[in-house]
């Protein structure tokens, strides 16, 4: 045998959330007043689904404290609750928070702080050609019909009494959905439970579930690029990729009856019908209210309450102090929304039982 | 009178030594690859225990992936695997066979033969996460306008070819497969062929048969053994690849007859759903899938290697 070709088949993919350890030296003089944190590299992995918002936010911390520097992994909401549980990393995050096992496994409820970091919402875009944007009307019953496999046709007669004047097309309808498991999913099957018995007692939600008809593709991109190339597509995107990539998205009905094309404003306004949420009582899918986006969902970040090591505590609260509170600007440059005011609020309250060694270490004042 | 030594006392020495350090190092090289082959065969048993002890033999018969209720069964991605797999062979095998007797045999067109071998290579060399790219574009568009129509076309009363085509799933994939594993098939059956003793070609030829016919009755049931095992080692391929075949097969647990359905694979379960896979059981589950496709993948390797040996050993042997 001369020559033997031999793939080798088995590839494994090893993901190392190191932790960063280097410490600059310098520190910049103290303003007059302002707390500035101290020097630190801090290390973060998780969601995905809020990389955009942290990317920009944490670029921009950094030009303001240059001593700081902040590292995010965006490897999936589960890899940033598995990394902080095993302490590789400085702080998680998740699209939904860290459930009563993972936080026993994390040291229980008391040892970790989770706060809403962003706010976010999807729309359901499609691939109909003679369909233009927000022309197609959908509610959640036809949603959760077209998503168990009930409606199949574009003309069927249940689409067709919400979408008097437009010409919906005889072609089979494609559903694509996520492969990979996600927070996206997540807060799409939470709405779909939610506004379907059929659904909830079928399916259920999760960031994996068993899918009873579509196609998964891996990611927000791929979903997005297969629903492209699909004619007859349909399927749940991050608004910020439709946005991003101009596609076509419906007009959802939402818990008012209005009609809505889903956006930022959407999804504030969805999330200020909830006075306060907190890491059990976080739904806020299918909201009342006429300008309500319905499937709308916080993102959240974890760290734990007591931090080891005082200088990296306090630069790491410092940053989501700001993260929650002035760099919100930043999420509605990549198509987040704005947390809302009592978030903000509940958030740096969270922020405050921060502790290295017994002391507190975001010494702000208190939010009124 | 005793002759001098060939080598002086003192270089004897140092030599031993060297041996011994040299040997040394081989055993621990060999003795490390046994070491890593150990922990990876715990590494992936243990975490799937958990799976093991609540599905046990009942996960091959399932046909259920349902992460919200924590059921789990492999007879889908099962299923997908191996269609996909046969695809890709029943494509790559009289299209391989034919390249690699064009390769091997035909002597006119000697100048094609360097440039053609040069290309198999070359495909061989494509990272398959880049035809993926290619299929993921391009291939399904094409596909679903223009291959699938024409085929239910034309075989539509055949269940294998109805429903709905999208572009995407167990046709697609497995045509992506083909293509990843025709390489191999190529260059180990010319391997093989070449490997025919030349007495018998003359002897064939000699008794007035005509080159269609030695190659037919004479070349091909020679080495009918070792073709075979390239065959497997293509199978072998196609069993584990993951990337090209995640972003075509449309990542659906379903088990349908029909080609244009979507589907799953072993290894694109794994590889989608490992990131968030939370919970022992769901875990254990990806890791269950894992063992199954590497107690595959091992089977078939192995058969391959003990075919082509004993195909190779026999050549020798008559040569």
């Amino acid at each position: 045998m001369k020559r033997v070709l031999m793939a080798a088949s088995m590839g494994a993919s090893i993901l190392l959330a190191a932790c960063g350890g280097t410490t600059a030296t310098n520190t910049p003089a103290t303003g007059a007043g302002a707390p500035v944190p101290p020097a630190a590299a801090l290390q973060g992995t998780g969601a995905t689904f809020p990389a955009p918002f942290y990317d920009a936010a944490r670029f921009a911390y950094n030009l303001k404290y240059s001593q700081v520097t902040v590292n995010y992994n965006p490897l999936g909401s589960g890899a940033g609750i598995s990394a902080l549980t095993k302490k590789v990393v400085d702080f998680g995050a998740s699209d939904v928070p860290m459930n009563p096992t993972e936080l026993t496994a994390a040291g229980g409820a008391d040892a970790v702080v989770q706060i809403a970091s962003t706010l976010g919402t999807e729309s359901l875009a499609y691939n109909l050609s003679g369909v233009s944007n927000g022309q197609l009307k959908l509610t959640p019953q036809t949603i959760a019909g077209i998503f168990l496999g009930t409606i199949k046709n574009w003309n069927d007669p249940a689409l067709a009494a919400d979408n008097s004047g437009v010409t919906l097309p005889n072609q089979a309808i494609s559903v694509v959905h996520r492969s990979d498991g996600s927070g996206t999913t997540y807060i799409f099957t939470d709405y779909l439970s939610t506004v379907s018995a059929d659904w909830k007692s079928k399916v259920g939600k999760g960031k994996s579930v068993s899918w009873p008809v579509g196609q998964g593709a891996k990611g927000n991109e791929a979903v997005a690029t297969t629903i492209k190339q699909t004619p007859g597509a349909i399927g749940y995107v991050e608004l910020a990729y439709v946005l991003q990539t101009n596609m076509t998205q419906a007009s959802l009905q939402n818990h008012d009856g209005k009609f809505v094309i889903p956006s930022p404003e959407g999804a504030t306004a969805a999330a200020g019908q909830y006075l306060s949420i907190n890491p059990t009582q976080f739904s806020i899918v299918d909201a009342p209210g006429p300008k309500s986006a319905p499937i709308s969902g916080y993102s959240w970040l974890m760290l734990y309450k007591d931090q080891a090591d005082k200088t990296k505590g306090t630069a790491l609260v410092d940053f989501l102090d700001w993260l929650v509170s002035d760099g919100q600007q930043y999420a509605l440059n990549v198509h987040y929304a704005g947390l809302p005011a009592n978030i903000v609020k509940d958030d740096i309250i969270s922020l405050k039982t921060v502790t290295s060694t017994g002391t507190t270490l975001l010494n702000v004042p208190a939010p009124s | 009178m005793v002759p001098p030594p060939l080598v002086a006392a003192s270089r004897q020495r140092r030599l031993v030594s060297g041996d011994r350090v040299f040997s040394v190092i081989a055993y621990g090289a060999a003795g490390l690859i046994m070491l890593i082959a150990a922990i990876f065969i715990i590494a992936l048993v243990v975490p799937a225990l958990p799976a093991v002890t609540k599905f046990g033999l009942g996960f091959f018969t399932s046909r259920t992936w349902d992460p919200v209720r924590n059921d789990f069964g492999a007879l889908a991605p099962i299923y997908g695997t191996l269609v996909t797999s046969a695809i890709a062979l029943l494509i790559a095998f009289p299209i391989g066979l034919g390249a690699a007797l064009f390769l091997a045999e035909d002597a006119r067109l000697q100048l094609l033969r360097g440039p053609l071998s040069f290309l198999i290579e070359l495909l061989a060399g494509i990272p398959s996460v880049v035809i993926g790219l290619w299929a993921f574009f391009i291939l399904t568009a094409l596909l679903r306008d223009k291959v699938d129509p024409f085929l239910q076309h034309a075989l539509g009363f055949l269940p294998l070819f109805r429903g709905t085509p999208t572009g995407y799933g167990f046709l697609t994939a497995g045509l992506v497969l083909a293509i990843m594993v025709l390489p191999i098939m190529i260059a180990l059956s010319r391997d093989v062929i070449r490997a025919v003793p030349r007495e018998l070609r003359e002897a064939s030829l000699a008794l007035g048969a005509t080159n269609a016919e030695t190659t037919w009755s004479v070349i091909l049931p020679y080495a009918r053994v070792g073709i075979t095992g390239a065959v497997l080692l293509s199978l072998g391929r196609a069993l584990g690849e993951t990337i090209a075949v995640t972003m075509v097969i449309g990542n659906n647990v379903q088990i349908s007859a029909s080609l244009f359905a979507t589907g799953y694979t072993l290894p694109s379960v794994i590889a989608n759903e490992f990131t968030e896979a939370n919970g022992n059981v769901y875990l254990g589950s990806l890791f269950y899938l894992g063992v199954v496709l590497v107690v595959i993948t091992i089977v078939v390797n192995v058969l391959a290697r003990l075919l082509i040996w004993r195909f190779s050993g026999s050549a020798r042997a008559t040569a």
